[in-house]
């Protein structure tokens, strides 16, 4: 990347060659996803009821105001959305790093156990849901069962009702699914790492620590930054397992902001109010995206 | 003395991190069929079965008789194949103009790909709704390839262009010399080249048709043409309660993938770097 | 290895299963439409609850009615409970409706304000079904939405009870509780260290449910007072629900406060609570688990004067969509399901009520105690059936998004009850100042 150099060039037309090749993404995109976030855009500025046509009209900035003055539920369930992006992809991170770096070793059946450990990615949330609610269950489920056999607990829980571990009961299971993401991309950069840089640093005594700190890591950044951008704006927007495992409860313990969107405009139907909370999440991930880039260096050494 | 350390060592900080990686990941998935495998009295009793006392498969029986489950499951993989198909050509094309060329508007274009990421899909339903039906493919297998495409496309670009640039300008340039046209030089020496690249793109956009409930249900008004995640999600509503038969369905939905994850895995992470030494 | 040995064949025989069954498909549905003649009227169906237990009530029915009526073919579309209110509203949105839809009673106001629904009085009028069907299931339908009109048949009716065993019951000595102090009391009998008295819907569906207890306990007969008051925040709301969720944990699971209908029916079939509050609509699942002997269904208890309260407009309709070319073929469906054949089978299938009251003498009817049970509420003369605000567009919404997560947040403790029914008695007043202020000027 970043060769300005073109002392020779071999094709005709090649002025026109990009823009040609992205054509037909960037009018699939247009049409199909532009046109429809202009919409809701549009829709922040209207009180805009599916179900209510009788109280349509313009809004100007009311919603955008109720969000700040009135709304009890917008600050609680953005501080959830952040703890909920913050331990999803901390977490996905360091285990996705452990997972590359084991399924890196060189032993016996690395195909198979590679392809089994990269399962979850290709489990849906709504599958997840109910293998883990079956597990999470208080009366049928085998954690408890487990744990009490172990002597851990006395009697059942319920891992999902309780204000306390309802979240983090999530989390783990969302966790589960996040991981292998983070397992195959990272094993990919680290594939890519040559094996003379760590043969040089052996050589000039250094140990596995510092061989990771000083070759693997660095050599991993462009890879990580990007993946955890991704991974923030996607687990931000992600609500499968929210929604089938705690509908956001209890107490709202578990409603992030895009729960408390979908709660509202797609399972209500005020969709004006939505919208803006809509426009909101956008700026905010926007405002993100720019400032990660800039701040992690991303493509600099 | 030596030896010995060097061996628990090993142990310690190999086979029994991968021991309980796999157990880790594993579990649940055996629970579940665990629970597909037993009758529904089974599934219920106390105490708990670890391993099915007497499996049946009345479960899967059940999940794939009722309700067209075999008709959701092909619907499922004509939309999986067809996007699939889309989406790889649309971000080779793409993924190449990112990572061989400097043009005015590449950051725009980068921006507005992370953009799309931006919204929850549910707030976009009804304007796709009609949107497709204004061009009459309401309930047609193309708009589900369509939206997914675009929905998917952001994502593989950026792939896509990462695998490229790994891949040495220099032989393309070769075969320039040699005559070839720009398009027989991508097709002959990058596509290639570009393999892994190519199957990480076409198994993330599989896995994500083959999971998505929410357009799949909102834009299909044909009992005939919905997906296999929307059958599915028959089987949790109101009044219908059996656990057996969704974990059965729920095996059914994984096997597919499962076996696209057994071929993929050698080519999505031999990636980037290992297409250069190839 | 493994891949060439084992994943191969694997794949090969699933592709070719695929195009098998593929053929097959193509095949039986080729031949299908080639019987039917150019002038088939093809109308589309919604069914609202679809899954492994209604769709092939309904698959059975339409096929009765295409051979009854060869000019009329019906396209049955499922679509899953939890989402069909979304499907339809997004239908609505993009003016792409079925012709012919199960529709919830609750909808009707607000399908009716979108001008979504077709006005059925005139059909009815002349159909030999008026005066079959059950009179004050009609009349309610009407007076529910703002014009008065009959936008929905009722095809089958419901209503909420206890479900109880039976059994325990019996080996305690203990009679079935009629009022609301049996009922507390009944719950602390019943449990003991392997099983627990009874089960609270914590989750999603249980503000519905417990807004029926709540007026099954005071007895208010009318949603809002003469000043407009929302009559769930009155005192004697607070000390029931003080005496309801003191039960929670002592003589019921902790994860009740997430329980949705799944999670509570289960801990019911299971032998692991005594009690469970539903409808009669999940005899079938009770029926699975148990003996006859072992399971009733009882009334929610009396109010303390000795009055049933139940929660009117508990039935689904099939409506006729504003959007069809056929509505005469249309009607012709409706009727067709509510004749007292297709409705006697479909509710006999499904355990509830059937509207038409040719059906009510069945001998299945006679036969099956849950559904008398229902009956000793609807045909007692002082049964009060209270009227819920559906036409308010946020009702629904209110009580998705403010009472359920409010159930919660008492059950755990972060809000009194005090708190709780004030913040859903005001978001009721709110919004019925608001639509009172659109629709008098």
């Amino acid at each position: 990347m970043g060769d300005t150099a073109k002392k020779s060039k071999p094709f005709k037309y090649d002025k026109w060659i990009p823009y040609l090749f992205i054509l037909p993404s960037t009018l699939i995109i247009v049409a199909f996803l532009f046109y429809p976030i202009g919409t809701v855009f549009y829709y922040s500025f209207q009180n805009y009821d599916i179900s209510a046509p009788f109280y349509n009209s313009f809004a100007g900035f009311d919603n955008f105001i109720k969000i700040f003055t009135e709304d009890e539920q917008f600050f609680p369930s953005l501080w959830t959305s952040v703890k909920w992006v913050v331990s999803q992809v901390g977490l996905q991170l360091i285990f996705g790093l452990i997972f590359a770096l084991l399924l890196n070793q060189t032993f016996k059946l690395r195909g198979l156990v590679r392809a089994i450990a990269f399962i979850p990615w290709a489990i849906s949330g709504v599958l997840a849901s109910v293998m883990w609610a079956l597990l999470y269950n208080e009366h049928m489920g085998v954690f408890n069962d487990l744990l009490m056999k172990l002597g851990i607990i006395d009697e059942p829980k319920a891992f999902l009702a309780s204000t306390s571990s309802a979240f983090i009961s999530v989390v783990i299971a969302e966790l589960w699914r996040g991981i292998p993401f983070f397992a195959i991309t990272l094993l990919a950069s680290l594939q890519s790492i040559p094996g003379e840089l760590y043969e040089a640093a052996a050589g000039d005594g250094a140990n596995k620590l510092r061989q990771f700190f000083h070759i693997t890591l660095p050599h991993l950044k462009n890879t990580i930054v990007l993946t955890t951008l991704l991974r923030t704006v996607w687990e931000f927007n992600n609500v499968d397992l929210i929604f089938n495992l705690t509908g956001g409860g209890p107490a709202q313990s578990t409603t992030t902001l895009t729960m408390y969107i979908a709660n509202l405009a797609v399972y209500g139907s005020d969709f004006g109010y939505g919208s803006a909370l809509t426009v909101i999440s956008f700026g905010l991930l926007f405002i993100f995206a720019v400032l990660y880039l800039k701040l992690s260096r991303f493509e600099r050494e | 003395m030596l030896n010995v350390k060097k061996r628990s060592n090993k142990i310690l900080f190999f086979y029994l991190p991968l021991t309980l990686m796999l157990t880790w990941t594993i579990f649940p998935i055996y629970w579940t069929i665990n629970t597909a495998l037993k009758s529904e009295g089974d599934i219920m009793k106390r105490p708990l079965e670890y391993f099915p006392s007497a499996p049946t498969i009345e479960n899967f029986v059940m999940a794939w008789n009722n309700v067209g489950f075999a008709t959701f499951f092909k619907n499922s993989l004509v939309v999986g194949i067809s996007t699939v198909l889309v989406v790889i050509v649309l971000s080779i094309l793409s993924g190449y103009a990112l990572s061989r060329y400097q043009f005015k508007g590449k950051r725009s274009f980068l921006l507005m790909l992370l953009s799309t990421q931006f919204i929850p899909r549910a707030m976009l339903i009804i304007p796709l709704f009609i949107i497709f039906k204004n061009l009459g493919l309401i309930s047609h297998p193309l708009s589900l390839i369509i939206t997914y495409t675009a929905v998917e496309i952001p994502f593989t670009t950026i792939l896509m262009s990462g695998f490229i640039s790994n891949i040495p300008k220099e032989l393309e340039e070769a075969a320039a010399v040699d005559g070839c046209t720009k398009l027989q030089a991508i097709r002959y020496v990058l596509l290639p080249l570009a393999l892994p690249g190519i199957v990480a793109t076409g198994v993330f956009t599989f896995i994500y048709t083959w999971n998505e409930f929410l357009l799949a249900l909102m834009l299909t008004n044909e009992q005939t043409r919905f997906t296999l995640p929307v059958g599915l999600s028959f089987m949790m509503g109101e009044f219908n309660v059996n656990y057996g038969a969704l974990a059965a369905g729920s095996v059914i939905a994984l096997v597919p993938a499962v076996i696209l994850f057994a071929y993929a895995q050698k080519h999505l992470v031999s990636g980037m770097g290992g297409a250069v030494k190839g | 290895m493994f891949k060439k040995y084992f994943l191969t064949p694997i794949l090969m025989i699933m592709v070719l299963g695929l195009v098998a069954c593929g053929n097959d498909g193509d095949e039986s549905s080729g031949s299908g439409t080639g019987k039917v003649s150019e002038d088939v009227v093809e109308l589309t169906f919604w069914d609202e609850n679809a899954g492994p237990q209604r769709t092939p009530i309904w698959e059975e029915l339409i096929e009765r009615f295409e051979a009854e009526n060869p000019d009329i073919s019906i396209e049955y579309v499922g679509l899953p409970n939890s989402s069909s209110k979304s499907k339809l509203d997004t239908a609505i949105a993009a003016n792409n409706t079925p012709d012919i839809g199960s529709v919830q009673t609750s909808w009707l106001p607000e399908f009716s304000a979108r001008d979504a629904l077709l006005p059925l009085d005139d059909y009815f009028a002349d159909s030999e079904l008026s005066g079959l069907i059950n009179e004050g299931a009609i009349e309610f339908n009407k007076e529910i939405v703002a014009d008065s009109k009959l936008y929905g048949i009722p095809y089958t009716q419901n209503l909420d009870v206890i479900w109880i065993r039976s059994d325990w019951f019996e080996e305690a000595s203990l009679d079935a509780p009629e009022t609301w102090d049996d009922f507390f009391h009944a719950v602390e009998a019943m449990t003991d260290s392997e099983r627990y008295g009874y089960t609270i819907r914590g989750g999603a569906g249980g503000s519905i449910q417990l807004q029926r207890l709540m007026f099954a306990y005071t007895g208010f007969e009318q949603y809002f007072d003469e000043d407009g008051n929302a009559v769930v925040g009155d005192p004697a709301n607070v000390e029931f629900l003080e005496r309801y969720f003191d039960l929670y944990k002592a003589y019921t699971p902790e994860s009740d406060i997430t329980n949705d209908y799944k999670e509570m029916i289960a801990g019911f079939d299971t032998g692991v609570v005594a009690m469970v509050h539903h409808n009669i609509g999940s005899f079938g699942e009770h029926n699975k688990a148990f003996e006859p002997h072992q399971f009733e269904a009882i009334p929610l208890p009396k109010t303390e004067d000795g009055r049933y309260v139940a929660e009117g407009g508990n039935t689904i309709n099939v409506a006729i969509f504003n959007s069809t070319e056929h509505p005469d073929e249309a009607w012709r469906f409706v009727e067709f399901i509510n004749s007292a054949e297709s409705q006697s089978y479909w509710n006999e299938q499904v355990g509830q009520i059937p509207t038409n009251s040719e059906v009510l003498e069945m001998e299945w009817i006679q036969d099956a105690p849950h559904i008398e049970t229902a009956f000793e509420v609807y045909d007692d003369p002082n049964t009060i059936l209270y009227q819920p605000p559906f036409y308010l567009p946020d009702y629904r919404s209110i009580l998705d998004n403010i009472v359920d997560p409010g159930i919660q947040a008492v059950m755990s403790g972060e809000k009194t009850i005090e708190e709780f029914l004030t913040e859903w008695a005001t978001a009721m007043e709110e919004s019925e100042a608001k639509y009172k202020e659109v629709f008098n000027e």
